[in-house]
Order: structure tokens, then sequence, then C-alpha cells
């Protein structure tokens, strides 16, 4: 009796034990323990093309995006014991084993590639070969680092953040868990842009900044001639109601993975349908026609677009003609004040006669 | 002062100052009225046309030095490094070590040649100077004692470094400090063996390597190396629980919890683990992995070798 009942403490105490160690646990799924390694900020290696692999995971930042409820194995799925060989690269368009609750489906990217591969992004014409300088076109991790949650507070007024107030309520019956908190965020992120506008910028940058890239396609420096546009001017200055790039090369209501290239009759940025995309209801919904008369992209090419390149040499020279004439008036004006009597033809002795 | 020579002096101050003013105009309206023919500062780098893969490379990688990454959330902003194909958010800003006599030519990511644990002993490398595995005491000399040395100034740490303890989940090894070992001399005060007189004198030979000919520059290589020992500290000298750990966790300030998961079956365990898995394959490439006996001390001392 006495033994049985020291055994059954025991159990118990072990139990008891294990769940308190479980409790401690990261709310990211972690069966195989990967941050016992990957927790440490120095894990990392040079590649064998220079570059810079980490293996480091913040926890913490893990925790604050949509990804949180998902398994390390769930993307990493060559990787089923520790210590483990290198793994393979990640397809976000495997199935993980969450359930898309639309649909009853287990959830996966796949949808976003499809669109992604219909695009001007695509790395497959539209006889399904492999475009020129694949290697150019941009897979997912291009565009996107591991998404973060934004989320907003709208019980008084508009803020960044959860409104506790508000949360409460839905706490009074979504008790389980950290349920309420993540469908909060999850869906407060969506109502607005997951990136800010000038953080939208600076992903395009990536690419269409690189000189050899645009050599490769033929392609205008775009993003740096949109940043001379009062648009990024506004973004710069902290504005999240200007239009980034999505805003004008995606056409409203189309997921942001389908941009079409300029050519394509349904395109936003197609000449046919420009004055629509500005004339959406966020932005110049009033707007006649001829608002979007004008290029916005203004690429100075020599070679590609002579004429603008003549016509910005000729206001560039006339600008700099004009002030730096008044400026070099202006000195002189001022030194014919500093020294009233100076010349350089009147000798010293003009002035006794 | 006559009132009309002051009126004449503030004239001439106040043409000065316009003058003045009006030059720097001219300068300051330079790249407004220019701009649009040249390139505009580019984030992307783009190497000159015809340029080597190295050249490019080198033009990434000096543009990209000081690249950060910022994500608005709205109720916080996130600073962090930002490293190009790196999906997870880093989540911080790395903390370089700008006294390390060795990182100076071999740098911050140095091991590469022991493809299984090339990335551990990265990771080490984050907060533990080279010194504590590379140059071990000689039978003749007393053991190293261990400080913290704040990674900008190379002074010792009065105190445990930041994120040791208190916040240590948050900074993962990043405390802006890393492990040196030195030596205790009579007064009681501590030196580094690499300290501020090494440091100089490697910063000095850097400087003049090139008015040196290629067999003065090995001699002094060989100079700079003579206390390097060919077979580095091995994993289980400090991850160890049968013995003390080489380095004195507890003398360092590592709390009681962090000295058991370094040396407990969490990480020994590990280890044991990782030998098991990779060793046998990694000291004698081609064979399998049953046809090999377990390794000991001297294979383990081989295979760190050739890190």
């Amino acid at each position: 009796m006495g033994k049985s009942f020291f055994k059954t403490r025991v159990i118990l105490f072990l139990t008891a034990l294990l769940l308190c160690s479980m409790a401690g646990l990261s709310n990211a799924e972690d069966e195989l323990n990967c941050v016992l390694c990957h927790k440490h900020r120095g894990l990392s290696r040079i590649d064998e093309n220079g570059n810079l692999r980490l293996f480091y995971i913040n926890e913490h930042m893990f925790e604050e995006g949509p990804h949180f409820r998902v398994k390390c194995i769930d993307c990493h799925q060559d990787i089923a014991k520790i210590p483990h060989d290198p793994a393979k690269k990640v397809d976000c368009t495997t199935e993980c084993h969450l359930t898309e609750p639309s649909g009853q489906k287990n959830f996966s990217h796949k949808s976003v590639a499809e669109q992604l591969n219909k695009s001007v992004h695509g790395k497959f014409d539209t006889e399904g070969k492999e475009k020129k300088n694949v290697q150019d076109f941009p897979g997912c991790k291009d565009c996107h680092e591991e998404p973060l949650y934004r989320p907003l507070s709208f019980f008084k007024g508009k803020a960044g953040g959860i409104s506790q107030r508000g949360i409460s309520r839905c706490k009074t019956c979504h008790r389980t868990g950290k349920f309420a908190e993540s469908f909060y965020k999850h869906v407060t992120s969506r109502l607005q842009k997951t990136r800010q506008p000038v953080e939208m910028v600076q992903v395009c940058d990536r690419c269409h900044s690189d000189k050899d890239l645009q050599q490769r396609h033929n392609l205008d420096d775009v993003v740096n001639t949109y940043k001379e546009t009062f648009h990024y001017k506004a973004i710069k200055f902290g504005s999240d109601e200007t239009p980034d790039c999505l805003d004008c090369h995606v056409v409203k209501g189309e997921s942001v993975h389908f941009i079409e290239g300029r050519n394509s009759p349904t395109a936003a940025n197609n000449n046919k349908n420009v004055a629509t995309t500005c004339r959406t209801s966020e932005c110049h919904d009033k707007a006649s026609e001829n608002l979007a008369g004008y290029r916005v992209h203004v690429t100075y090419d020599k070679d590609k677009y002579p004429f603008l390149h003549y016509m910005m040499m000729f206001f560039t020279g006339l600008m700099a003609a004009v002030m730096y004439f008044f400026l070099v008036l202006i000195i002189l004006e001022l030194l014919r004040r500093l020294f009233p009597n100076f010349s350089f033809t009147k000798s010293p002795d003009d002035g006794h006669h | 002062m006559l009132p009309n020579q002051l009126k004449k002096l503030m004239g001439k101050l106040y043409a000065i100052a316009l003058i003045v003013f009006a030059v720097w105009y001219g300068y300051f309206i330079y790249p407004i009225i220019f701009s649009h023919a040249e390139h505009h500062g580019l984030d992307v780098v783009t190497a000159k046309a015809g340029a080597s893969v190295e050249e490019k490379m080198l033009q990434k990688v000096m543009s990209e030095q000081k690249s950060t990454a910022t994500t608005d959330l709205g109720y916080t902003v996130v600073k962090e490094q930002y490293v190009k194909g790196h999906f997870h958010h880093v989540g911080m800003t790395m903390e370089k070590d700008e006294t390390s006599v060795c990182a100076r030519c071999h740098g911050s990511v140095p091991h590469s040649k022991a493809k299984p644990i090339r990335a551990f002993l990265n990771m080490h490398a984050f907060f533990i100077g080279c010194e504590t595995c590379h140059i071990k005491a000689k039978p003749d000399q007393a053991p190293w004692s261990f400080r913290w040395y704040d990674k900008i100034t190379g002074k010792i740490l009065t105190s445990n470094p930041k994120g040791l303890v208190e916040t240590e989940k948050e900074m993962h090894g990043n405390y802006g400090a890393k492990i040196g070992p030195g030596t205790l001399a009579s007064d009681g005060s501590f030196n580094f063996l690499n300290g501020e007189r090494e440091r100089a004198f490697v910063i000095d030979y850097l400087k003049n390597k090139d008015a040196l000919n290629s067999t003065d520059q090995s001699k002094m290589k060989k100079v700079i190396h003579r206390l390097v020992d060919e077979k580095p500290l091995l994993c289980d000298n400090c991850h160890t629980s049968s013995q003390k750990p080489y380095i004195p966790f507890d003398e360092l300030g590592y709390p009681q919890r962090r000295i058991q998961q370094i040396t407990s079956t969490e990480v020994v365990g590990m280890l044991q683990k990782y030998r098991d898995f990779y060793f046998p394959r990694f000291v004698m490439p081609g064979q399998t992995r049953a046809d090999q006996p377990a390794p000991n001390a001297e294979q383990q001392a081989d295979a760190s070798k050739a890190r």
C-alpha cells in the first residue's frame, strides 16, 4: 500500500514536471526543438558563392507573423531528424498541416505561385518555355521576408497595435489559447497594406535598380524615375495613402502577384487602362482622361528616348544658365559694394586728377 | 566709432555675408539642377560593364556593408540587419567585433572547411574569441584565465555582458562582447593574449605589408600565428558533464540554468548524436557509416584540424 502510494506520487510528480516543462515551450510549433541550435545569432556560414547563409531564427519575431502556428518541418519537410543534413530549399507551394477554413483543405501557397507564373514576373512564357535569363525572375523569397502582422486598433480612432478593449470582447467567447489574438491580428493586418509604401518600393528596387538586370531585359530604370515623382516624395515623408508600385501596376481586385507587362491589353498600366487605374475610388476618382496623359516613368536614356534626353539636356542647361548667371551677377554686385573703387584698367594715379 | 564708419562696416559685412550665401547657394542647387542627368544613388549596386565575378562580388559586398531593413508594423518599427535571401527576420543588428586581431584578416564568419560543423563553429565565434579555442596554454604555462571583452573597445567588461543573464533569450549570443583568454600578472591584473599591443602591431603590419616582398610577408604571417595550435580545442572540452569545462562558465557570469544546458544532456547528448551521425563520414570520406568504428578523441582532433 505504502509503496504503491509512493509510486503514484512519483508518477504524478513526473507528469506535473513534464507538463510544466511543456508549458514553458514557445508558442511556435517546434517539436524537434530546432531552436536549440537555431536560436543562436551567429549560426551561419559563407557559401561557395560568397553569400552569407544565416541559420538563425528569432523566435520572438517568428511569433509575430502568420507562420507562428506552422511547424518548422511543415516548410522544411526534408528534415526529419536532428542533427540533420543540409536542408533543401523550401517550396512554398507545398501543403502544410493547417486547414484553410473556407475550403477545409490543407493550406498551400500554390494559388499564389499560379498567379505569379501568369504574370510578367513568371519564369515561363505563354507556351510554357523557360524565359531567357530565367534566373532574374523572382521567386517568393526575392520579394518576401517572413510576413509580420500589422494589427490595427479602431476602437477609438485608428492606431497601430491591438486594442485591448476591442479584443476583450472577442475573448468573452473565444477564450482558448491565442485564437482571439491571432484572428484579430490576421484580420486587421489584412484590412490594410501589409507593407508600408516606402518598404514596397524598396522591394521592387532590389531588382529593378540593378543595371545589369535592366540591360539583360531591356528595362527602364523605373524605380529611380518613380522616386522623382510627387507620389514618391509624399511616401518618403511618411504618407501611406500615396500610391506605390503595386497600386498602379495591379488591376484593382486582382492578386498583387498578377502584374502584367504594359503591352498586355488587360494590364493596369496599358495605355488604354492607365486612366482607369488613376481613377480608382481611393485615388483620383473624378479626374479626366488627361490626368493620365503624361509619362510617369520619365527615362532619359539617349538611345531609347532621344527626344526626352535632349529635352532634359536643354532644360537642365537653361536652368543652370539662368541660375548661375544671376548668381554671378549678384556676387559681382556685392564685390562692387566691397571695393567701390577697384578697377582692372584704371591706374593708381587716375584718382588724383 | 563714427556713425558713418559703422554704417560702412555694416554694409561690407552684409556684402560679405551675402557673397558667402550666394556661393553656398550655387553649390546647393548644383545637384538639384543636374540630378536628372546623373544616376541616382542605387541601393542595388551595379558593377562596371565587363566586371569579373570577383569585382562584382566586391562591389556588392561593399554596398551591403551597412544595409539594414526597416519594417514599420504601426505599433513598432523593426530595424534589423538585411541579409539577402534570409527569409526569417533577424530582429536585430549585428554587433561587429572591432577589436579581434584575427578577424581583421579572417573575418567574423571564419570557419568553412569542416562542412558538418562550420556553422556551429561560426556561431561560437560570435561570442568566443578565436584565441580561446586556437591557442592553448603550453604544459609549462599556467592555465589561461578568461574575461569578457567589449567588441568595440576591447576593454575588459566589469560586469556581465548585456543579455547574458537578464535578457538572454533575446540576445542569442549577440552580447556585444566576447570571451577571451589571457594571463594574470603577479599584481592580479589581467592581460589578454591578444591585447592592445598585439592589435596595434597587426594593424601596423597590415598597413605596411604591401611594402614588404612576398617572402617577408610569409615571415610575418608565421610570426603572427606563432601561438596558434595545430589542434584546436574540441567541443567536448567545454560541453562536458564528466569533467570541469575548459571555459569557466560560472566565473564568466553564466547563470546556473545556462551552465546546466551547456554541460548537460541537451547539448552534450546532441553533440554525441552529431558526432555519431557525421564524424565517421567526415573523417573517412568514401566509407559508409556502418563500416566504421566509433570515433575516438584522436579522430575528433584530426577532424578539427581540418577546420
